[in-house]
């Protein structure tokens, strides 16, 4: 327990109260182990539910990526689905031919679409990506293409991989792709561990591309649900390429469009013999079995997959410092908001610990912005506040949704404002054990299942070390008031943040009944203009404006006349607006 | 520490599992598994019928410090007067927010948040929770403010503003993400415009409700009589009862018996409705009358929903649509069984705009083919195998025992069929593929189906180069949805 508070007696029984947890928080007895080929082994036994939690992590994201192939590490999380030499097809000597013959047509195909990317460049063709704008000679590959693709067809064993799984019992499979780590986990049932070793080393030693280029189209299926067509994807992705100056990070784990399109199966195999090496990879195993005969039958399985010949290279670039404040200003379909980034620290640095501590102090319904955003002078309807340690370098997030009729631009000074509080004050100590003991209890809450501790585990270990699963709590408990200020007057610097500030595109507004009646051509040409009104100034000539509209709305088709009306509503808004000042 | 609960099921697979020096076989069919022996969990090992009322299942588990108490209450939106839609949610919320009789509600966030403890409330559909989730030590100290927050709530006028008037500011949000608008418009569309569920709350009715509203709702519904509670964590059991006797003990209202839910609704003629909203990738849903999960036919249409879109990768309509052709990230089906009224049959998937209609072409194809052609032995057998397999996995920790055991009690099925759990591997290992062609036969009705599109409706309609398909030859007619004006939910002009 921390004494150097100055407390008062009544704090003094509270805080001795709530502490007994943190003082036999509990460990995590996970066994660690290497294999001679350098696989790493975490092995958890819990005997709670008649089950096995199991996953693996490659030490690789998109961090590791460059421009070109952006989008190769997430591209590859999907093709490890695809099957071995076994899995998957009916004839894997024909299959091999197959995949041979649709590498040879891709690489007549990219000739093609080099050209492309040329005319583009030369302003012939409006996007090089557009089927409609393919030369005939790629039309023609296409097809070639697609017959190859119909005569594999025939012999392959359709997601094959997943239905054995889901035969024996397996749950929850799945695989995530993050800046830093890819992760492959399932949940089977105690009896199937065996299964579970089979085929997770079956598809690490022999995996099989299939189907590479239908799984491109997925992925860009799968950009455009996250990315492109929620309300705020395509912002929240520039906003983290404009934080970002010379690091990795800049750019998304999913890909920039072009990349994901033009990624071949030879990047994908360079890629794999570089990166998914077992010395590159850690087995994770959370459940109802005993360590000694599991280990064995990992070293039957996985001690059979050969050492890769060079370990994976280092990420060397490291985020320039920032040396002027980033602001960028979006109109979106979206409730006005802020949100801000500051550059902090990566896994494991000393000053994350503080700072996830300050982040608490800000989160939470009795966290200080809540209180004195939402409820007090009552700015903000909703705000949020975190340190994110990724392994290669960190950031903090804080924003808010503004209260309607304030600005984000007020949501913004109300966040310096607890800053600055945070900068010139030391956090009570009352305070500062509420969020410890937060801290404490989550130690516990986290065990609740083995599937929770596995993605624990490989979070951390992806980041950088499993261990941190145990050493964390007591390094947050350790955080001190001058730790937390100390931290607050070194990052949350002007120079070192990028702001975004969402408002409501215009037109996009809900409930103005006018814009619902235009067409798709009305709706692009209206959002113009009345953005264009937005800072327009000059009185007469919006007079004048408004007059033609008059004019033209007695001689206007049906069609047209909710377009003009809307025009004539928002330049008469403007008018009166201008005229008040 | 960690105590093994377990322990046979761990001796048990010491004695099986083969040594490891065999070689491994180039199929994993050629593995040999040792039996994994289970048995779910039964209500009679658990049931307390409380003196004060209410049915509770209490499951100790001595892991962890933790506590988790949920009360599952017979209330919810369905109970809300007509023009005061919200109220359900307004009244949970400020159940838990909104102070207790001995604290104000700044005192009592403060108070939780120092002990790390959690007590919730919400008003959902067809019910409403309580929930107490809080370090063991603490337990006394957690049970008499719940006591009190049930009882005795302050319902704070300032805090009554605060989240009206963020319910508010959340719905003029309600057309911004093509996936809400999807969601609702299915609702509308499977379930009829007047149904209960489709009263949403709208700027009127957030308005008009007053704290004596919320007070009326409150002593009306949440009492012992329709609470079902679930408790599981570190304490003995016998000590738990008393405390839960003790928690509900001399309410200090009467309320009045639960009603049933309506049932009252009404399925869209057959068609394509189409909303049209300026985002690159159109959101599909087609659907169908469902059914009830007490219908002789639930296995075998849980079956055939798996097979056909229900069970992921392995399910036809993800091979069709993602896997073969590349046109969806997410493809799917659902047919749950409703607990009071028939759910409705749904499959979805989310394609650029000018595959829809290809993409909605193989959907439908698939649902005709699993009515005409008979399921392979394989893929009976795989999804028999993971719904029988998986099934344990329901229990997998106690607070999940309780739960699960309680909501049979909250929704009837205890009292019907008490040896659910027990049967259930049995009846869907009994599944035929004459029944599961018969139930695809008898609900996957091509006429009938009903199909949402919310996207670029030009784009849609104009299709892709290199597929013919036209969107509008699928369904009998095409239908325009206008954008629902968000604050009173009536369709705007157009």
């Amino acid at each position: 327990m921390n004494r150097q508070f100055c407390i008062s007696t009544l704090s003094v029984l509270l805080l001795a109260a709530a502490f007994v947890p943190a003082l036999r928080a509990q460990k995590v007895p996970v066994t660690e182990h290497f294999l001679p080929n350098g696989l790493k082994v975490l092995l958890l036994e819990r005997h709670d539910a008649p089950d096995v939690a199991g996953g693996w992590v490659a030490k690789v994201g998109s961090a590791n990526e460059r421009p070109g192939i952006t989008g190769i590490a997430h591209l590859f999380e999907h093709m490890m689905f695809k099957g071995t030499p076994t899995i998957g097809t009916k004839d894997f000597k024909k299959d091999m031919e197959i995949i041979a013959a649709q590498e040879r047509v891709r690489e007549q195909m990219r000739e093609e679409e080099a050209k492309l990317r040329a005319a583009w460049r030369r302003g012939e063709i409006d996007d090089p990506q557009k089927p409609e704008n393919r030369t005939p000679r790629l039309r023609e590959l296409g097809k070639e293409f697609q017959q190859l693709v119909e005569e594999q067809r025939k012999i392959l064993v359709k997601n094959e991989f997943d239905r054995i799984y889901t035969a024996g019992g397996g749950s929850q499979m799945n695989a995530y792709t993050s800046y830093d780590v890819t992760a492959y986990f399932i949940t089977v049932p105690a009896n199937k561990l065996e299964l579970f070793m089979w085929m997770e080393s079956e598809r690490i030693l022999r995996p099989i591309f299939r189907e590479f280029y239908a799984e491109r189209d997925v992925v860009f299926e799968e950009r455009r649900m996250r990315t492109d067509s929620t309300p705020t994807g395509k912002f929240a992705e520039a906003f983290e390429s404009l934080f970002w100056e010379s690091h990795p990070y800049s750019w998304p784990i999913i890909g920039w469009p072009s990349d994901i399109s033009a990624i071949t199966r030879e990047q994908a195999d360079d890629f794999y013999a570089t990166y998914y090496a077992p010395q590159n990879l850690t087995l994770i195993l959370v459940g109802d079995f005993d360590t000694k005969r599991t280990l064995a039958l990992v070293e039957k399985y996985f001690g059979r997959i050969p050492k890769g010949k060079k370990p994976a290279p280092d990420v060397v670039t490291l985020e320039v410092a920032q040396n002027a404040e980033k602001r960028m200003n979006a109109e979106a379909e979206t409730n006005p908001q802020v949100d801000i980034l500051w550059h902090t620290v990566a896994f494991g640095h000393a000053d994350s610990y503080s700072l996830s501590v300050l982040a608490q102090l800000l989160s939470t319904r009795t966290g200080r912005l809540y209180k004195n955003l939402v409820l007090g002078p009552q700015v903000s309807t909703e705000t949020w506040a975190w340190q994110g340690s990724r392994k290669w370098a960190g950031q903090f997030n804080i924003g808010g949704e503004c209260r309607d009729g304030r600005k984000p631009e007020e949501v913004e000074q109300a966040i310096y404002a607890e800053l600055d509080k945070l900068k010139n004050e030391d956090v009570p100590a009352a305070e500062l054990q509420k969020v410890k003991n937060n801290f404490a209890a989550g130690e516990y809450r986290r065990l609740a299942n083995n599937h929770a501790i596995l993605q624990q585990l490989m979070r951390a270990e992806g980041a950088g070390d499993w261990r941190e699963v145990n050493d964390g709590g007591p390094r947050l408990q350790a955080v001190t008031a001058a730790d937390v200020r100390r931290v607050a007057n070194k990052y949350f610097t002007k120079e070192n943040r990028a702001v975004a500030i969402f408002t409501r595109k215009a037109g996009a507004v809900t409930g103005d009944p006018d814009f619902a009646g235009l067409s798709d051509q009305q709706k692009p040409i209206a959002r113009k203009v009345i953005a264009a009104l937005k800072t327009d100034t000059n009185l007469a000539a919006l007079k004048t404006r408004a007059q033609q509209l008059e004019e033209q709305l007695v001689k206007a088709e049906t069609k047209t006349q909710p377009f003009l009306k809307l025009l004539r509503k928002k330049t008469q808004e403007r008018i009166a607006e201008l005229e008040k000042k | 520490m960690m105590k093994p609960l377990f322990a046979g099921t761990l001796l048990f697979l010491l004695a099986a599992i083969a040594p490891a020096a065999d070689a491994i076989p180039d199929r994993p069919e050629k593995l040999e598994f040792p039996v994994l022996k289970y048995e779910p969990p039964r209500a009679v090992d658990h049931r307390v019928v409380l003196k004060s009322g209410p049915v509770a299942y209490v499951v100790p588990d001595r892991e962890l410090p933790l506590v988790n108490l949920v009360i599952y209450v017979r209330t919810g939106q369905y109970n809300e007067p007509t023009g005061k839609e919200g109220l359900a949610s307004l009244t949970g919320s400020l159940l838990a927010r909104g102070g207790i009789k001995s604290k104000s509600a700044e005192e009592l966030e403060e108070r939780l948040a120092f002990l790390a403890a959690g007590l919730n409330a919400s008003g959902g559909d067809t019910q409403a929770t309580v929930s107490l989730n809080l370090l063991s030590k603490d337990l006394d100290e957690g049970l008499a403010l719940l006591r009190e927050a049930l009882t005795a709530p302050r319902l704070q006028e300032d805090k009554l503003a605060l989240f009206k008037q963020q319910s508010l500011q959340a719905m003029k949000q309600r057309n911004d993400d093509s996936a809400d608008i999807e969601q609702r418009e299915r609702r509308y569309l499977a379930y009829g415009e007047n149904f209960w569920v489709n009263r949403h709350p709208t700027q009127a009715s957030i308005e008009s409700i007053t704290r004596a509203d919320i007070e009326t709702f409150h002593r009306r519904w949440f009492h012992p009589k329709n609470f079902v509670v679930a408790a599981s964590g570190d304490f003995d059991r016998a000590a738990m009862v008393a405390k839960l006797e003790k928690l509900f003990d001399s309410w200090p209202f009467q309320g009045e018996p639960a009603r049933p839910v309506p049932s009252d609704k009404q399925f869209a003629s057959p068609g394509i409705y189409f909303v049209d909203k300026d985002v690159n990738q159109g959101r599909v849903s087609l659907l169908l009358p469902g059914i009830r999960r007490d219908d002789p036919d639930y296995y075998a249409v849980e079956v055939m929903n798996d097979i056909l879109g229900g069970g992921g990768f392995t399910s036809r309509i993800m091979n069709r649509v993602r896997s073969d052709e590349g046109l969806a990230y997410s493809a799917g089906t659902g047919f749950p069984g409703g607990v009071y009224y028939p759910l409705s049959f749904v499959a979805v998937f989310q394609s650029k705009s000018g595959t829809v209609a290809y993409a909605t072409s193989l959907v439908v194809e698939e649902m005709q083919k699993i009515a005409v052609t008979p399921v392979t032995a394989e893929e009976l057998e795989t999804t028999k195998k993971s719904f029988i397999e998986t099934f344990p996995g329901s229990f997998a920790t106690k607070a999940q025992v309780a739960g699960a055991l309680a909501q049979e009690e909250f929704t009837g099925r205890h009292a019907k069929t008490p040896e659910h759990f027990k049967s259930y591997r049995a009846k869907i290992a009994a599944v035929t593929a004459a029944d599961v062609q018969r139930v695809a036969k008898k609900f996957l009705t091509p006429e009938k189906v009903v199909i949402l599109v919310v996207g670029q409706k030009e784009a849609i309609l104009k299709g892709h180069p290199n597929h013919p398909v036209k969107i509008e030859s699928l369904a009998p007619r095409v239908v325009d949805v206008p954008l629902r004006d968000p604050l009173t939910m009536k369709a705007q002009p157009r």
